[in-house]
């Protein structure tokens, strides 16, 4: 799994690429409560290069939306890979996220 | 002379690992070959690779405790089903136990139970059974073949 995150002014974008399961999720929610505690509350996670993602990767973005929620942020979801809707749609979490076709429209969106 | 009726070929795959998180891509890696020996497409394959890397992930994390053990899948592909054995000997778990998803609120998702709820909307029978020091959990997949 490879993270890579660009800040801009009112958002960080967030790319995830590769294998999301619980020995590589660890160091997601690591990156992600990272930029929460700098204040980064609006983030676009780019979930496009995710080849797998388990409940453990759907439990970090979880934990990462309710934590940043609570301070006004959101987390969105841009142009997701048809695996990552699979798992979100499995774990019956579909309603939870705002998903957009591209990463600038998401951006955009806050 | 009366028809014969054979029986659809049946493929097998099984592999050993020990009990540790790395070891998860391996096993999905074994469940693709058995679900493409079934004829699955790469999605339902993918499915079925989610449900069994979240039965996995139970017995490395609740299971052994991350104190070691091993885990044994087997596949039995016949075209159209595809039948996955996952055998541990961790303390007694059964994963058809756990109760069924309660209803929540869009202002409070739950954080966990996602990995059984994956298991049960993926695949068309959950079995588990306790003999003598192992966990067996069996999981078996149908998909109809297409008309075309």
């Amino acid at each position: 799994m490879e993270i890579k995150s660009q800040v801009y002014k009112r958002v960080v974008a967030v790319t995830v690429t590769g294998r999301v399961d619980s020995g590589t999720a660890g160091d997601l929610e690591k990156a992600l409560s990272a930029l929460a505690n700098e204040a980064h509350n609006n983030i676009v996670l780019d979930l496009s290069g995710v080849e797998f993602l388990s409940s453990s990767g759907l439990r970090v973005l979880v934990t990462t939306l309710k934590g940043v929620r609570k301070v006004g942020g959101d987390v969105r979801l841009a142009q997701p890979s048809q695996r990552a809707i699979d798992a979100i749609n499995l774990a019956g979490l579909d309603v939870l996220f705002k998903v957009f076709p591209d990463r600038e429209s998401a951006i955009a969106s806050y | 002379m009366p028809p014969t009726k054979t029986r659809p070929r049946l493929t097998l795959h099984s592999q050993s690992v020990p009990a540790q998180l790395g070891q998860l891509e391996s096993l999905c890696n074994l469940v693709d070959l058995g679900a493409r020996s079934s004829g699955f497409d790469d999605r339902t394959s993918y499915a079925c690779q989610l449900a069994v890397c979240e039965a996995a992930e139970n017995i490395i994390l609740h299971g052994y405790r991350k104190k070691g053990g091993d885990i044994r899948v087997t596949t039995r592909s016949r075209p159209g089903e595809l039948t996955v054995d996952i055998v541990d000997t961790a303390p007694p778990f059964n994963p058809t136990m756990l109760p069924p998803e309660e209803g929540w609120a869009l202002t409070d998702p739950p954080v966990g139970g996602r990995g059984i709820l994956i298991m049960r909307r993926v695949m068309d029978e959950i079995q588990y059974r306790r003999r003598g020091n192992r966990n067996i959990l069996r999981m078996r997949k149908r998909v109809r073949p297409s008309k075309s």
